[in-house]
Formats: C-alpha cells, structure tokens, sequence
C-alpha cells in the first residue's frame, strides 16, 4: 500500500519554477490550503510487473537499454493521483487560478512521491539486488509511443484507470510511467543528470546556476 | 429462446472469467487475447464449452477489448475479430446457451479526463455492434465512465435490437475510477432502456455486497453482479476466494432481492460457476421494493426529489448584460464562474439556458454543458426551445437531466416526448397551451392531466414530469396567485407528480421586490412546490428554503439550518485599513479590498485615468518583481485576479455610463490540437485580461482550422498558442502554417508558449514570438498593439 501523507513543499516550489523565491505568509496559507484539497482528491493507485528486459514492444531506443545493461530483469511501473485530482484542478481554474497553478505544481510533487513510494515496495521485493532509478517514456530517446504497451502489459486502463490519448498524454495527468532494472551488481553512478536531459540546453535552472533533482 | 425470454426466468448463470482461462492456456504477456479467436479458436471454444457444461445459460465472446483503438496493432479488423469471436461462442453454445456480444471500455478517456469526443467513442462502439449482430444480446461490462457506457448504449440502440445488459466497476468507496456513484449509473442506464443492470470486477463478492445492495435501492431492473474471486495477489496473479466460499457469498446477495443475473469476472472458472448454480438452484426470485422517490443526477451526484431541491435561475442570458456579451464572445469560464458561484451558494440543479438569436444555440449548448460537467457536481436543467438543441444536449449530457420543457400543445408534446424517453431524462411541463394560460387552477390542472397521460403513451413514467404551475405577476393579476398555489397542491395530491415554478416573477413591478418574492416561495413550498426556479445567490431565498426545511421536519435536528448559520454573525465585514492604497492591495493580492477601493476611487476619478495611472503601473511592479524571482507565480495570478475583480468594477461603472468598454486589442488563445494540458494558457489569459486585452479563449485541443477562421472573423492581429508536449508540436507548427496562407491573415502576428519549447524551436515553427511565461505575453501583446 502506498499512502500520501504530506506532500514535499520544496518540490512543489521546484515545480512552480520558484526555487530561490522568497517564501511569505500568505503563499504558505496558500500552499497549506491546497495541500489539504489536494490530498482530499488524490487517490493514488499503482501497478507493477515483473518483465523481462527482452519484452517485445517496450524498450525502444538506446537510452532505456544503456540504463537498463546489465539489468537481470526489469519492471514496468504505473502509478496515478485519479481522476478527481485532474477534476479539481480544472474546476480551480475556474474559481481561483493562483490556487489551480499550486495544485497543479503540488500534484505534480505528490506523483513522484507516490512513485518513489512505489519504488520502495519493488526494492523490499528485491532485498539484496540492485535497482535503476525509474526510467520513463519521454526522458532521452526513450519515445512516449511506447506508454500505450506499457500500460497495456500491466492492464492499466481496467485495473486503475490510467489510459493515454491518441498524443500519448497520460489520463489521468498526474500519472507516471516507468520502467526500471535490476541486478545483481551494483548500478554505476552517473546514469542520471543533465547529461541524459532533453531539457538541458534551454534549463533555467542550469542557466540561473542551480540543478533540479533529476 | 432469446434472452428477453430468458430474463423471464427466477436467474440467469452467466458465465466466469474468460482473460483467467486463456492465460491458464499459455496466452503470452503482451500478446492480444481476441487474436485467438482467429488464431486458435478451439481454445477460445473450449473455455466456452466448460463453462456451459457447469450451467452458464449466457456466454460472452472473447471481444473484451475488439474495438479499432485496442486492436489496431492485432493485424486483424474489428470486424473479422468480432464475428469469429461470435461465430466461435455460437459453435460452442449450440442450442444450449445464448450468446452476449462482450464489449469492453475503448482504453482511452473521453473528454474532459481524455481526449476523445463522444462521437468517437460511438463510432468505435457502433463498428463492434455491427460486426456482432449475430449474437443474442450485448453486455457492456466493467465501465468506469458513464459518458463513455453511454455512448455504447446509445450506439447499440441505434444500431441493433438485441437487448443490452451494461455493468461498471466500482471501487470499495462505493465509486468507479470516474467517481460515477452507483445512483447515477443506476438512473442514467436504467433511463437509457437498458434490460439489466450492475456491477462486475474490481472486488470480491463480500466487497461488492455493500454497492450490489446500493442498487437495489436505486434501480426495479433485474441486477447483474459478476465479482471477481476475491482480491489479487500482485505476485502470483492467484485470487484469495475459493469457489465454495464465493458461492456462499453470492448466495447473500442474491437474497438482497432484484439480483437476477449471477456469474465472475476475473480470477473465476468453471469450478466456480458450478458451485454458483448449486446455491441459485435453491433460491427464487424476488424484487426488493423501491423506496426511493424521482431523482435526477450528473455522473457523480444523484438529487432525490424527496424534499425541495432549489433549481439555480442564473446561466440565462436574458436580462443580463454581462452573460450576453459572454456568449457573444465564447467566454466559456464567465458561465462556469456563475455555475460555481451558484452551486457554493447552495444549489442543487443548475438550469441551462444560452438562447440568443445572434449565437449558434445547439453548437453553444454542448459545448457549455461538456464545460459545466467538467467543473460542477451538480444534475442540469437543459432549458431550451429548439428540439434540435435539446436532443444534441440531451446526447451528450452525462447523467440524467432534466428538460425544461414541455407543453400542452401537441406540437410541443409529440417533439419532445419522445426525446424525453429516448435519451432517459425528467421533463418539466408548463401547464399552458394553444390558447395560452389558463386564468383557473381548474385549467391548469387540466393541462398538467393531459401531459402526464401523454407522457405515460410515450412510456414515461409520471413521476419523471415535473408540473409548472406558472407564476404570474401580482401586479398585474392579484388573482392569480391563489390559482396557481392551488394548481399546484392539487397536482402534488392528485397527480402524484413533483412541482417547479419560477418563483421571482411574481413581484415585477412592485418595491422590495425581495420581500414579495420571499412570502411567495415560502407560500408556494407550503403548498407541496419540490423545485423552486430562483437565484441561489439571493440569501434571504436560499434562506427561506432552509428555514421551511427546518420548519417541515425535514432537516432533522435543524442541523443544516445550524450548520448554515451558526457562525454567520461571526462573519462581520472586515474594516479596510484606511491607510491601504489600491495600489498596495493589488500588489499584495486582496481582492475585496481591491474592489472597494476601486469603487471609491472612481467617485473622484475618470476610469481610464483609475486605469493608466494605478492599475496598470501595479500590475507592472508585480510583473517585474515577478521576472527578478522575488514572488511566485501564484503571487503574480494573485495580483492579476486582484486586478481583474477592480476592472470588473470599472466595467460595471462603464456599462452604467454607457461608454464604449475598455479594450486595447483583441487576442485570440488556444492550446493546440491534441494537447489537454491548458493550465499554462489559463494563466496567460488572466494576465492579458487584466492587462485590458479582450481575449477569445478557444480552450484546448484546438482545430487549426477554428483558429484561422475565428481570427478571419473577428479581425485578429495577435494569436497565442500552447502546446505542453513535444508530441503536440507538430499541431502548433500546422496552426501557424495554416495562419500564414489563410487570405485576410497577413498582418496577424503568432506568439507561441509551453513547457517544451525554445526560442529556436518557436522560430523554426514559423512562429513570430516566443514567451517563456505568461509576463512575456503581456509584453508581446504590448509590442504588438503600440
């Protein structure tokens, strides 16, 4: 079981592209007032499956096979707030932006919390073995076509209504695919950074001398 | 037999899992189990064969997910899957069972979750039926959409005559993943015509009791309940109830009464099956009895009319300034910001009118109620005149609505009846006719008889009308007002049928036009009235409805009465400091503050100098503060909002003047085609709005062809598109090159933003600037129309 408790605030702000802003009363009212909206409307929901790292249709281009040489076997991972989380964030647009731009940034926050939540419960599954970090359709060439297979092998639109769109979007949006190794070996450093980041070139993160967490 | 005899019967055995069986016979992972019906059909035969020789009276082909979306990798069409699928459960069935066309959700979301429009879904739907038409019924099961379930419903309807069973997948919380109750499935499926009704999937046969129990509350059909043999392991895939234990558990659902169709879903075999029959042998039917009263629902939110549900007055252009201008000019979030505001006041049913001769109704319409669904919990009440325009809502309309309305005329009562019917809905039916209103309560009464007998011959059931009585003005016809309370507790007593009635036109013409209004609903509920037509926002109305809550016995223990006012005294006005400046209140976000500041500002102050010298230069800072990291972007909307709510009142003082409203350029926004993601262009629109820029928000996935026609119309120099995803690039690209060649388009400039692009990107796209966020929008706006 996963379950979202809190929801982390500095990578809300991450998200709302704030790192380094000063932070005021009256945006931490805000960000507590969305947070309980918030996790009133999530209900996170995941799916994993064991794969094996040869499996047909779903690991295209050479970036998820460089991240997962090596890897004994992998694992496709899913996970999604809900529908209702999408639904209250449409609807704040409507009555409040400022809060649907903070919902939208915490949910976002609140995914990959699940996510590692998630990652968690495959690596108690593995005591004693290696995991990747989670590789997800979209980073490097690694190309969005392949979600619909991806959520198709861990039947994912009947078991928790996570489907994509004919562009590949994931529906529920705040929702992440995934998959990881692994192995029986230690993973070596350096997989992950900026140097595999499609966004690296034009990041203003790196451009105000500072690094997201990726 | 077919299966309308065979509904008959005490039950019917349907039959288990059919994924469980095909995986027991070495199907692959990732490998397309309807492809074995052309490929190895005796497989797909053989798991048929076992579950007939253990009882199942019905089997469901092995057409899940047969449908062109899923099977466009399989190498096969639709129509070759799905007829070998029936032709394969036909061979094996004989004449010992009958056949159900299985269908399956499509796998992708329909608007607004997803991006597939109703149309399509039916499409999808209609190409599986059409290949299925030699099966005995179809059996549309584990849908968690109701939109989506409708669709195929619909499209079997209109394209077969075989029976339909239709079942969702509910979660223990009593809701599928859409958040559909089990009330609105109920209302809307069993509204739709449906022959059966239920549940399958998801849970075990102990966690479905309590939602299987749920229906029969809600629905006199025959119920449907296809559990899964209790719950997963997600390691061996291996289900926790054993086939004895699932049966015995079966058996106490069966004894809730209206159960009537039995078998499993995921997880379940023959074995199961065999057990199952063993403890349906030893029961006879029997129908629970309906104790609930007429009620409507959206997808999520069922409304009992057991008590009086206010019906909010406020999405109609008529006699409203503002709501007019809006539907003129598409601003779709001006009538979702009345439905919020109403429904936070207190509404239950919120009325839907958007006539206006100038505006394309029907396309208006649906497009409003798909809006309004997306945002609000709340039933509708799709107020039209036009047939046309009410069967197009009526389609698309997720839930069971009511329409508002129908006449003693016999043009109106044979075009809309019938629409009623078809598409499951509640009708209001105003009693008056070809020779106009009755002056008698006798006359109206009348009138209310024979749209209820007439309803009745279309099948309609009387509690689904809802009568009018007609309120007339006091002014004018003093008389009046005893008619119509009398017409109305003689429809509540005789007829059996709810009532609604507009309740505000009873005072035109009159001072404290409020106090007059208020008497007369008060009088009008005491009269049995179930569904006042008011303004919510009007306190002392929704206040009176509370009141007569409390006073009926309805609100037991006052409690929503004290939970409404308890602290309402604590609630006084909050002082502004009269040291705050507008300025600062916009800077620092307080928009009621703002507001009355404005007001105060403009007694001394020419609006447009209020505008040039205050709100603008505020915003600016904000703006910059904004660009140098100081603030957030929440802070900066903040402040944009801030300042819209003090244009708003500009606005107002204009409207009052009579001067031309304030705008420095119109500006058309859209996120492009395919893309969903629409936050980021919502945050632009604000800040352009408030910078006094008219923006046309097309909304999301948007047609390039809607773009460069609106632009042509209405004269556009600056277009703004968004796209989120680099997958939906491609669309921004063709927008532009379809802006480029569009004649009459040759001085209109494209600013592009979102999450994936760059400057490079935005130039090689042909586009003429580039925003990084939504401050630089203003700019550009600013560089184009100076």
């Amino acid at each position: 079981m996963i379950e979202l408790k809190s929801i982390s605030r500095g990578e809300t702000v991450r998200y709302l592209g704030g790192a380094g802003v000063k932070m005021n009363s009256s945006m931490e009212s805000l960000l507590d007032s969305c947070e309980s909206e918030l996790l009133r409307a999530a209900v996170p929901k995941y799916l994993y499956k064991k794969i094996s790292v040869a499996q047909d249709g779903i690991f295209e281009g050479e970036d998820v096979r460089r991240h997962l040489s090596g890897c004994e076997y992998a694992y496709a991972v899913c996970v999604t707030l809900g529908a209702a989380v999408d639904r209250l964030i449409r609807s704040s647009q409507v009555s409040d932006i400022a809060k649907a731009v903070v919902i939208d940034a915490m949910a976002s926050a609140a995914v990959e919390n699940a996510a590692a939540q998630v990652d968690g419960l495959i690596a108690d599954e593995n005591a004693g073995k290696f995991l990747t970090w989670r590789f997800s359709p979209g980073y490097g060439d690694y190309p969005l076509s392949v979600q619909d297979r991806l959520l198709s092998i861990l039947d994912a639109p009947r078991k928790i209504g996570l489907c994509v769109n004919s562009n590949f979007l994931l529906t529920p949006t705040k929702s992440v695919t995934a998959v990881l190794g692994v192995s029986q070996n230690p993973i070596p450093k350096g997989r992950r950074g900026c140097a595999v980041c499609n966004l690296a070139k034009d990041c203003k993160f790196r451009k105000a001398g500072t690094r997201c967490e990726f | 037999m077919n299966f309308n005899d065979l509904l008959k019967n005490d039950f019917i055995i349907l039959d288990g899992a059919t994924g469980t069986m095909l995986q027991k016979s070495g199907l692959k992972l990732g490998e397309i189990p309807e492809t074995l019906n052309i490929t190895r059909p005796e497989v797909v035969k053989n798991i048929h064969k076992a579950y007939i020789a253990e009882g199942t009276q019905v089997i469901t082909t092995n057409t899940f997910g047969a449908n062109r979306y899923k099977m466009k990798d399989s190498g096969y069409s639709v129509a070759e899957l799905v007829s070998s699928a029936v032709k394969n459960a036909r061979d094996a069935a004989g004449e010992k069972a009958l056949v159900a066309l299985e269908i399956g959700p499509i796998g992708q979301l329909l608007e607004p979750s997803g991006s597939l429009s109703f149309e399509q879904a039916y499409d999808y739907f209609k190409e599986e039926i059409l290949a299925g038409k030699d099966a005995d019924a179809i059996f549309f099961e584990t849908f968690t959409d109701l939109l989506e379930l409708k669709a195929g419903v619909l499209a079997a309807k209109e394209n077969s005559t075989l029976p339909i069973a239709a079942s969702m997948t509910f979660e223990s919380n009593g809701r599928t993943f859409a958040g559909v109750s089990v009330a609105s499935a109920a209302l809307t499926l069993e509204g739709l015509g449906v022959s059966a009704l239920g549940v399958n999937c998801s849970l075990g046969p102990d966690e479905l009791s309590p939602i299987v129990r749920e229906f029969t509350r809600w629905t006199s059909l025959p119920i449907f309940v296809k559990p899964n043999a209790g719950l997963p392991d997600p390691n061996s895939n291996t289900y926790n109830v054993l086939p004895g234990d699932f049966a015995e558990s079966m058996s106490k659902i069966i004894d809730f009464g209206t159960v009537k169709l039995v078998g499993g879903c995921c997880g379940t075999t023959p074995d199961y099956i065999r057990e199952l029959k063993k403890v349906v042998d030893t029961k006879k039917y029997r129908k629970a009895p309906l104790s609930r009263d007429t009620a409507i629902c959206s997808a999520t939110t069922a409304v009992e009319l057991s008590e009086p549900r206010v019906i909010g007055e406020r999405i109609n252009p008529t006699g409203k300034k503002l709501f007019k201008e809006a539907l003129i000019n598409n601003d779709i979030d001006y009538i979702l910001s009345q439905a919020i505001s109403q429904v936070n006041a207190g509404a239950d049913v919120l009325d839907v009118n958007v006539g206006l001769p100038q505006i394309d109704e029907k396309e208006m319409m649906t497009r409003v109620i798909k809006a309004l669904q997306s945002v609000v919990d709340v039933p509708l009440q799709i107020d039209s005149t036009k047939p046309d325009v009410l069967e197009a809502a009526l389609r698309i309309y997720n839930g069971k609505p009511i329409v508002n309305s129908v006449n003693g005329e016999e043009k109106s009562l044979s075009a809309v009846l019938p629409l009623v019917k078809k598409y499951g809905a509640s009708v209001i039916g105003l009693t008056l006719d070809e020779d106009g209103i009755p002056k008698t309560a006798e006359g109206r009464f009348k009138i209310a008889e024979k749209i209820v007998s007439r309803a009745k011959e279309y099948g309609l059931s009387p509690k689904d009308v809802y009568i009018d009585c007609l309120t007339l003005t006091v002014s004018a016809e003093q008389e009046g007002c005893a008619e119509t309370l009398k017409a109305l507790e003689r429809v509540t007593n005789e007829l059996g049928c709810k009532t609604c009635l507009g309740v505000s036109n009873i005072s035109f013409g009159l001072p404290r036009r409020e106090l007059i209004n208020h008497i007369f609903l008060t009088m009008a509920l005491h009269s049995g009235l179930t569904l006042p037509i008011i303004n919510p926002n009007d306190d002392d109305m929704m206040g009176a409805v509370r009141a007569y809550k409390v006073l009926a016995n309805i609100d037991k223990n006052s409690s929503k009465f004290i939970e409404q006012y308890n602290d309402a005294c604590e609630n006084k006005p909050k002082v502004i400091s009269s040291r705050l400046t507008l300025g600062d209140s916009i800077i620092g976000g307080l928009k009621t503050e703002a507001a009355s500041l404005t007001e105060k500002a403009l007694e001394t102050t020419d609006a447009m100098e209020l505008v040039n010298s205050t709100l603008i230069p505020s915003l600016d800072k904000v703006g910059t503060d904004f660009e140098k990291g100081k603030i957030f972007l929440p802070q900066l909307i903040q402040s944009a909002n801030t300042a819209q709510a003090c244009f708003e009142v500009i606005k107002r003082h204009l409207s009052k003047s009579d001067s031309e409203p304030v705008s420095k350029g119109k500006i058309i926004l859209a996120t492009v085609k395919g893309d969903i993601h629409d936050i980021g262009k919502n945050i632009v629109k604000v800040l352009l709005d408030n910078y006094g820029y008219t923006v046309i928000d097309l909304g999301k996935d948007v047609e390039p062809q809607l773009v460069a026609d609106t632009a042509v119309e209405q004269n556009i120099r600056l277009v703004g598109l968004s796209a989120l995803m680099t997958t939906t690039l491609g669309s921004m690209e063709d927008t532009i090159a379809l802006i480029r060649k569009t004649p009459g388009l040759e001085n209109c400039k494209v600013m592009v933003g979102g999450a994936v692009l760059t400057a490079d990107y935005a130039e090689k796209i042909g586009a003429d600037y580039y925003c990084r966020d939504a401050k630089e929008s203003v700019d550009t706006a600013k560089k184009v129309f100076n």
